[in-house]
Parts: C-alpha cells; structure tokens; sequence
C-alpha cells in the first residue's frame, strides 16, 4: 500500500484548489476585526500558527493569497494587543458564546458512519438552538448565527452585548444548564401526602403521591416532563415496546415489569403529573429524560473545554476544512432543518481528477451516490479533495 | 428624598453618599470632630464584629441621632478595613456587611429590593399581579452563589432568559452583589494616612489578631500534606478557597476528593476550608462527609486531568512539564515525592 499520510503531491494538489477557491471566493471577517487572535494551519505545516493580528483587512486577505492556509481560525475574544505573544498581555475585552457540536462528543458515534453522524448531531445543535438558547435563554434571534463546521459538526455564535463579558465559571453555567448536569431530582419530582390518618389529636400521612412537574413548566421541570410523558407515548406505541426499551438502557426483565405497570391507568396517572412508580424506575425515567432532552456536547470524559473556553480559537466562517475541503458555510435558523452539508457545504468544483483509493467507500454527496472501490479512478474535484482529507485516497498525477 | 432610618440600615445605598454631601460633611470633620464621636466608636465595632461574628451588628437606631451616627460609621469603617491592609480581612469585612445587609433586607418588600437592584444594575422583572419575581439570567449568572447547587441555574425554571426567584432569594443575590462592590472598592482603594493617624492603635489591634488567626490556621499540622507538592489545579483551587473567592461546585469536590485520597482527615480538610472567610463549619461539615463517604456510603474519586479540563477548573495556562506527562492530579503529586527522594 502506497503511503497516503505524507503524500507532497497530494498535498500540493488540495492546496491549489484551495488557493483557487480563495482567488474567487471571499471569507466573512468577524466583526471587531482588528482585536482578534487569528491562526493558521498550513499545508505540511507542523502544528497551529497562533497569535497573528491583522489590522487592515487587505493585510489578512494578501496573507491567505500568500499562505493558502488549510485550515483558519479566529479568536472568539477580542483582546487590546490580539497579536501579543502570551494570554495575560493580549488584555482580554470579551468573547462570543461560542458552541461547538462535534459528533465525536455524542454517545455511539463511532459506530456511525460520516452521514449518519452529521445527521445525529444537527438534531442535537436543533435542540440546541431552539429548545435552549432561543426558548429558555431568549436570545434574540439576531444576535444568532449558525454554521456548519465543514467537518463533524455545528457551531453557534451568540453575539448579544449582554453576555459579551461574562467569565469562564458563567459560561461553565450555562453548559451545565444545557447539558443537564447536576440536576436535582428532589426539585424535579416530590412527594405529596394524599390521605392522612388521625391517632388521637395527632395526624400521620397514610398516602403519598410522587408529583411531577406539568409539561408547560418554565426550565428544566417541565422539560423533564415533557421528556417523560414522550417516552411514555414512544414505548406505549412502538411495535416491540421491549425493544425501545432495551435501546434506553433498560434490562429485559425490567423492561417486561415496567411495561406491565403502565397500564392505561397509570399511563392517565402520569400525564396528570403522579409518577407513583418504584424508586428504580423513577430514576430510570429521570434518567432517559435528561438524556433525551439535553443536549450532547461532550461525552464527558475527554474533551477540552469548549464554550466556557474564554479564550478559544474558532473556524472562519467560508473558509475551508483542510480534512474535508468543505466550507464552513452558514445556515439560518429557517433553513436549518433542511441543511444537508453533502449538498451545500460542497464548493469545490467537479472537473474529474486520478486519485488511488486504499479502501473501498461508499457516500452520496452533491445528490449523487458513490460506492467506490480500492484502486486507481477519476472522481470530481470535491470528492477527491474529501478523500485525501480523510486520507483514503491519493492523487495520481 | 430617602428617609433617614433607610439610610442608617441601608448606608451602602448612593442616596447615602449624597446624604452626607447634602450636609456639607468633610470626611476630615467626621475623623476629627467630637461631635462624631458615636460615629467612630461604632465604626470600629463594624469591623470589629465583621471579623468576629460575620456581621457589623445590630444597634439601636431609633432617635435621628441613632441614625446618623450608623449612618456615618460605615464610611469609617471602610476606610478603616482598607487600612488594616489584608486581603483576608478585607473580605471578611465585606462579607461583614453583606450578611448584615441581608438580614435587614429579607424584611423587607419585594418592591424595596427591586428598587435596591436598580442600584446595581441587575435586571429584575416583577409581575404586580402574581407577585413573582424574576431575574434576567446574566445578572443571576453574576451574583447569584452557583457554588451551590440548589442555586444552579439547572435548578431553577427559566423562561426567555428570566429565572424565577423568591423575595429571600432576591435579597441573598443583593447580599452576593454588595459583597462583590465593598470587595472591589476595597480593592481600588487606598489607606489614607488621617485615618490611619485617627483609628492607629485599633488599627494594629486588629492587624495583631487577624495575624494570630493567620498563624493558628497556619502552624494547624494538615496532615502529611505538602503545600508545595499540590498540582498547579489544586493550588489554585485552595488558594481561591483561602481568600475566598467564589470556587464552583466541581472545584470544592474536585479538591475535597483529592486530599481525601491522601488519606486527609475530614478535620483536616476542614482545617484548610476555615480560612476562608465565608466558611460555616456546619455546611462544609456536611459537604466534605458527604464527598468522602463518611455520610453517603460512596467516598468519590477526585476526577482527573481531561475532566478537570472539562470543567474548566484546569489552569491551562499555568501548567507545568509535569502536568503534561500526568494524567490525573494525584499522580501529579505522587511524581513530586518520587522526584524528592533520589536527592536524599
């Protein structure tokens, strides 16, 4: 097998295309221009470039028609002195609230392949936009901006002035609202005495009632309700409720005792608000509805602060992914639900190029459904550029 | 114009500066003259009672001489904290009178607070009909103590970027909003050497005692620790506990966890927390057994590096070569004994 890592030729070939496309093509500049940190990746280069200014617009564009950069990114920060060499002296003035959804942080991705995963994780970023920061948090829908990553994922910028300046352990908030962590179950659920018995003149509850919160609830209340009483119609509808409740977690034995308790009764109990269930089994509802309705961020165990990241660096929005060479192409919230990045993050163009590719591979991108094998073929300019990204391919001059 | 007795409970209040103004008051005449005697003696008790008790105290307040010599007093004893020169007191102070603030405060009504919170700028919606009282979330996010997790904002319904919060709710967030302003005015400022000349021999009373309980927490053996040893995470975390500063939740767990693993006693994490200047015994009590397993059954593990970054509790700027080749905080302290004993 020929080596398809450190391929010069191939690189060189990605990289004209690149240059090509940001001949023809302009990047969208971050408002507060001048205060941002910008950073590279270059072709063969080893490592981020970081700590760059530009003060003219001109300076930065003459840059990319030198460099041709794979990948571009700019601070979420805008700094007094952006280009000084370390953090403290830059001077930090404030920050977007950036989010960045990758398909790496969302449980079983691995399992997934490139579509499914881009797929799985716009239905995190939906939730994301409109169930959190549009409802819960009111942004102004103005102060939104949505993008495709042009890899694994979606960014949101949220630029309202008010949150501008809050720090890290804000921001931290904010993700652990989102992300639903550190719930309190006793403030989601309580009990409620229903009956009380009288022992001479005084009274102990005979009946209690477990009360959940109703669905029209402010927050996560009535989230986690909404969350319950869905799963319920879900696993009451379903074909092979054991099933679908196997795909929550649930053991078959458990799954067969919790099926047998939700009768229609208890089914009318629950959408009123009782959950009189088992301990076990409220924890199992609890549970499944925070993970259905928050959001999948991070995985938890290894990731690097994201948007509480005060200082982080961002993707350039139409610039290009150097893995994908798709652009970092931006989305309305209208249009959101219709966005298919295999159709309209492709830019490059379609003119045929030789590559040889070490694995067979199958993807419909731009409509058109490719099932490759290994070997020696000619490919549109896009898929090809995609291909070497990802290193399955390489050119054949 | 605010009434007088308002502003004897309330001095932090601008109109209480105007107050003074409107009467032509030189701080000179209220360091020097007789007249404010009262003024002076209760401003030393402020302080005094801040650093004792957690709160500048309660005096009687009825005749308009009452008043204004309460009144007056907080002036004094701000200038006083800033010349006692400690970070530590410094802090306690503020919270002194933050405490004292809310306790007046959660008797109050709603509309009160609410025209308090104009003062600081925090966003506040209040509905006439139903009487609830909303927070916009960034001013929440600001001053309300997420270091808790009841206050997290998880916890709590928001709707459109406003939370719901209760009048006692509302009036702890004024009590968070006023110990953050004393702090940093506290900060900004300077001693003036007429008030050091005027207060000095309080002055160096307090210095001496706010030493002594310095040194009696610090020669209090923790145990095998080694200060010097603490990944920079730690440090950090510990440092901001000390002078307390506001620490999140997963920072007060991370830290607990971790010297509960150096086979730390809870009395002597207890130790290390006392310090700061906001510490109650009973809660933190409570918060470390349940952390180490004494009160809950599960002694948690202190999480490592990734999730610490996660959290956003690891100080990437400060890490050192050690921190890169480690992946968990104690075998960052581990590796730090093991480097010591060759050189023996």
């Amino acid at each position: 097998m020929g080596n398809f890592l450190n391929s010069n030729d191939s690189l060189e070939f990605v990289k004209d295309e690149f240059r090509k496309y940001y001949k023809d093509n302009s990047v969208e500049l971050p408002d507060r221009f001048g205060r941002r940190e910008f950073a590279f990746v270059l072709f063969g280069g080893k490592g981020i470039i970081r700590h760059l200014g530009f003060e003219k617009i001109n300076q930065f564009t003459d840059f990319l028609k030198e460099k041709t950069p794979g990948d571009i990114y700019y601070s979420s920060a805008y700094y007094q002195i952006p280009d000084a060499p370390t953090m403290q002296e830059k001077n930090w003035m404030g920050a977007e609230l950036i989010f960045d959804l990758d398909s790496d942080h969302l449980p079983n991705a691995e399992k997934l392949d490139y579509t499914q995963q881009l797929k799985m994780v716009k239905k995190e970023f939906f939730k994301l936009v409109d169930d959190f920061l549009l409802n819960d948090f009111g942004f102004d829908e103005k102060y939104i901006e949505l993008y495709f990553s042009g890899g694994r994922g979606y960014h949101c910028h949220v630029k309202d002035p008010k949150i501008l300046n809050i720090d890290s352990s804000e921001r931290r908030e904010i993700i652990d609202y989102i992300t639903g962590r550190d719930l309190k179950d006793s403030l989601v659920f309580h009990e409620q005495v229903t009956d009380r018995k009288s022992y001479g003149n005084r009274s102990f509850p005979s009946g209690k009632t477990l009360k959940m919160p109703r669905p029209d609830e402010p927050g996560w209340r009535g989230r986690v309700s909404r969350g319950i009483i869905e799963m319920v119609n879900e696993i009451k509808k379903s074909d092979d409720p054991i099933e679908k409740l196997k795909e929550y977690g649930v053991k078959k034995s458990d799954a067969e005792k919790l099926l047998d308790d939700l009768s229609e009764e208890r089914i009318k109990r629950i959408k009123e608000g009782r959950l009189d269930q088992s301990k076990t089994i409220r924890k199992f509802f609890l549970n499944s509805a925070l993970r259905k309705t928050a959001v999948s961020m991070s995985a938890g165990e290894t990731d690097e602060p994201v948007t509480c990241d005060v200082k982080r660096l961002i993707r350039l929005p139409a610039s290009l992914h150097r893995k994908t060479g798709f652009k970092v192409e931006k989305i309305t919230l209208e249009t959101l639900m219709e966005f298919d990045p295999l159709r309209d993050a492709v830019v490059l163009p379609d003119n045929p190029v030789k590559i040889e590719l070490n694995q067979p591979f199958g993807i419909t991108i731009k409509k058109e459904e490719f099932n490759l094998k290994q070997g020696i073929q000619e490919l549109p300019t896009y898929l090809a550029v995609f291909l070497i990204g990802r290193k399955k391919a390489k050119i054949i001059l | 114009m605010v009434e007088l007795s308002l502003l004897s409970k309330y001095p932090f209040l601008n109109a209480s500066k105007e107050y003074i103004k409107d009467n032509n008051l030189s701080i000179q005449e209220i360091l020097d003259d007789p007249l404010y005697e009262r003024a002076r003696i209760i401003g030393v008790e402020r302080v005094d009672n801040a650093f004792s008790k957690r709160d500048v105290g309660e005096r009687s307040l009825v005749t308009d001489s009452d008043q204004i010599m309460e009144l007056l007093s907080y002036p004094i004893a701000r200038m006083i904290a800033v010349c006692i020169d400690d970070i530590f007191f410094k802090r306690r102070y503020a919270l002194g009178e933050a405490i004292h603030a809310y306790r007046n405060l959660i008797n109050e009504s709603p509309l009160f607070l609410i025209n308090i919170t104009n003062e600081f700028k925090i966003n506040i919606k209040f509905d006439k009909d139903t009487h609830k009282i909303s927070i916009y979330f960034v001013d929440y996010l600001h001053h309300a103590p997420t270091r808790y997790k009841e206050w997290k904002m998880i916890n709590r319904g928001m709707k459109n970027g406003y939370i719901q919060i209760s009048h006692k709710d509302l009036a702890r967030i004024i009590q968070e909003a006023l110990r953050t302003r004393i702090n940093n005015e506290l900060d900004e400022r300077k001693c003036s050497k007429s008030v050091y000349e005027t207060f000095s021999s309080d002055i160096k009373r307090i210095q001496n005692s706010v030493m002594l309980h310095r040194k009696n927490i610090e020669a209090a053996p923790i145990g095998k620790l080694d200060n010097k040893k603490l990944p920079p995470c730690m440090k950090n975390i510990l440092a901001a506990i000390q002078a307390g500063e506001n620490v999140p939740h997963m920072g007060r767990f991370a830290l607990v966890s971790f010297l509960h693993s150096l086979r730390l006693s809870n009395n002597e994490i207890l130790k290390l927390f006392s310090t700061a200047p906001d510490y109650e015994e009973e809660r933190t009590r409570y918060q470390v057994e349940h952390i180490t397993g004494y009160s809950s059954s599960t002694a948690y593990s202190p999480p490592g590096c990734d999730k610490m970054r996660t959290y956003g509790i690891c100080p990437t700027e400060e890490i050192d070569e050690l921190c890169k080749k480690k992946r968990h905080p104690l075998s960052y302290y581990k590796a730090k004994w093991k480097q010591e004993k060759p050189k023996k």
